[in-house]
């Protein structure tokens, strides 16, 4: 979606390439620069705690875009995202163990199983509508779970499959430096991906099958095909980052992956922000970061070790306090606490923004 | 042969019947208004008519049958429509409407599109184009890059009008386009709709309820009455039928 206006001031348009570009003035430029500058310096100043933070955000923003494409843009609720990041998982971990594949292997092998489970469970979206989708989604949660779980079990790995650190070449991830880079690597061709779609005509079929289906059909939109592309891409992109949590972790295990981890990726893109790639990506970041929050708030308190045993219910009760809160009072999401300080920026000294039509 | 030819239209829902043997055919170019007092059936013809309720009886596009097609089957064949209330894409640009409703003429595909290949960039740039084209044609410059959940109505059903006009069909199926407008903006839809016909030929069918309009613009009319067809032929004529002055006055008990 990048046909709005441009903001900076003195930029105009002379050719539709221009609205097509996703980095189009030059203090966009600087700021992306300034970013990834930033990201490059972080792990070679980080410690290894801070690393591992770090990496579980990428992992987590490429399991949250899928989720927002799915559900914040073409409007298909899931439930059952948990299930396929323990599908990718146990892809890697099962052709791993079996088959001694190797990670360039079991990687795009991941995508394409995420892929058919994807078109799979898509098929109740062909019939069902919000509440009831996503209760038909929640099956695919714990099939996939059982299936893991009987594998473990009749092959004897109960505890949980050890995956060995993989290498690409003579290329070995072992250090958590390496992974940083690799992780965000894949987050960022996720974000790519994601940003490419959306603003060409899968994105605008997405958008339009959200609001209005029937409208959307009597445009000429094949609306069955659109939402089968929504959950194969989503869940594709969500079995590779199953697949890579996997590696990076080193072990699979169903005990990973419960019916909340599928909660926290919904609560990512709700308190990020729905309908806002930006938004998945903040909501990553802040539901990665929330128990690791609370855990370093709890340990300033007077007599902070009596308070370790109860820190589990802490965290429980803390992301259900920030969901209300967020749902209550910023339904709009981070990305709306974001849009309204760069608007009282840019529109400084006025207060609001003109009606429709109007230039800003 | 007639652009459109509906024969023995016939709808039920349960006990209930909606249409009974409606038949017309609406020729290249010409604008034919559907009219008949609220709760004639008026909108389910042009439901059916788009694949959107499954109606018995034949339904043929340049001697075609669309019977039975569904919705977006029959969208992209060139039968584009309009909503009484607009229904646009609120999150969306007017651009970006107006994109939308030309998805079926876009050439790419989702594996190009995830790596915006040149093919994809060039598609999307040649249909911003021809979009313009269209925001041109009614007028909408000032808000193309506008949000249309802030637009004023009026506006946003110009928009609608855009968005089905920029699926470039051959024909047109206008659902009230004039209700909830001012006069000002009644008038520029009229100038639009004429210019429609006029200079791109399409063929129009058009539920309205205006009656000064009707008699104004239209070339031939068709009633209806509860889900019945009273009368149809030219303005002159059939608004001074007894039988469409009783249906929409009633007659007098006397």
């Amino acid at each position: 979606m990048s046909n709005r206006e441009p903001r900076a001031s003195g930029y105009f348009r002379s050719s539709y390439d221009q609205g097509l570009r996703l980095v189009e003035t030059r203090t966009q430029w600087t700021s992306l620069i300034l970013f990834l500058a930033v990201l490059g310096i972080f792990p070679f100043v980080a410690s290894s705690f801070q690393l591992d933070l770090a990496n579980q955000v990428f992992l987590a923003c490429i399991g949250s875009v899928a989720l927002m494409l799915l559900t914040g843009y073409a409007g298909q609720v899931s439930l059952g995202h948990a299930g396929l990041i323990a599908a990718g998982a146990f892809t890697a971990g099962i052709l791993f163990k079996e088959f001694g594949a190797k990670f360039w292997v079991t990687i795009p092998a991941a995508a394409v199983i995420g892929a058919l489970i994807g078109l799979i469970f898509g098929l109740p979206s062909l019939r069902l509508r919000g509440l009831y989708l996503a209760v038909s989604t929640l099956a695919l949660h714990f099939v996939v779970v059982y299936l893991g779980g009987e594998y473990e079990t009749k092959r004897g790995f109960s505890t949980g499959i050890v995956i060995d650190v993989p290498r690409i070449g003579d290329f070995v991830l072992r250090d958590r430096k390496i992974w940083y880079f690799v992780l965000f690597a894949f987050a960022a061709a996720a974000l790519l991906i994601s940003l490419n779609l959306l603003r060409s005509r899968t994105g605008r079929a997405w958008a339009a099958i959200r609001s209005h289906e029937t409208i959307a059909e009597a445009l000429g939109i094949g609306v069955p095909a659109q939402k089968l592309l929504a959950f194969v891409i989503s869940s594709s992109m969500t079995a590779v980052a199953g697949a890579l949590f996997g590696y990076y972790r080193g072990f699979v295990s169903v005990e990973a992956f419960s019916l909340f981890l599928s909660i926290q990726y919904v609560a990512m893109i709700i308190i990020g922000g729905m309908g806002s790639i930006l938004g998945a990506i903040l909501g990553a970041v802040f539901v990665t970061l929330l128990p690791y929050a609370i855990e370093y708030a709890v340990g300033l308190l007077p007599n902070a070790r009596s308070y370790a045993g109860m820190l589990a219910a802490f965290n429980y009760a803390a992301f259900g306090i920030v969901m209300i809160l967020f749902l209550v009072f910023e339904p709009q999401g981070l990305v709306g606490v974001w849009r309204r300080v760069q608007n009282y920026f840019l529109l400084w000294p006025f207060k609001q923004k003109p009606l429709g039509g109007g230039r800003k | 042969m007639a652009e459109l030819e509906v024969e023995k239209l016939r709808l039920r829902f349960g006990g209930l019947t909606v249409l009974d043997s409606v038949s017309f055919a609406v020729e290249k170019a010409e604008l034919f208004a559907l009219i008949g007092p609220n709760g004639a059936g008026k909108t389910s013809v042009l439901n059916c008519i788009s694949g959107l309720y499954p109606g018995e009886g034949a339904i043929r596009f340049r001697g075609t049958s669309i019977s039975g097609m569904s919705a977006h089957q029959v969208a992209r064949l060139g039968i584009a429509r309009t909503f009484q209330h607009g229904e646009l894409f609120p999150h969306m640009t007017v651009a970006e409407n107006l994109l939308t409703g030309r998805h079926a003429r876009i050439r790419t595909n989702p594996l190009k599109e995830m790596f915006f290949t040149r093919t994809v960039w060039r598609e999307e740039v040649a249909h911003r184009e021809a979009v313009e084209k269209i925001i041109d044609f009614v007028e909408l410059e000032r808000y193309r890059n506008a949000p249309v959940a802030n637009l004023p109505f009026g506006i946003q059903k110009i928009v609608g009008f855009a968005r089905a006009l920029a699926m470039e069909p051959a024909i047109l199926l206008l659902d009230e386009p004039s209700a909830g407008l001012n006069r000002d903006e009644r008038e520029d839809l009229a100038r639009f709709i004429l210019r429609i016909k006029h200079e791109l030929g399409i063929a129009m069918i058009w539920i309205e309820h205006d009656m000064q309009m009707v008699a104004d613009l239209s070339d031939r009319l068709h009633v209806l009455e509860y889900g019945r067809s009273v009368a149809e032929g030219s303005p002159d004529t059939v608004l001074k039928d007894p039988r469409v002055i009783s249906a929409y006055l009633g007659t007098a008990a006397i």
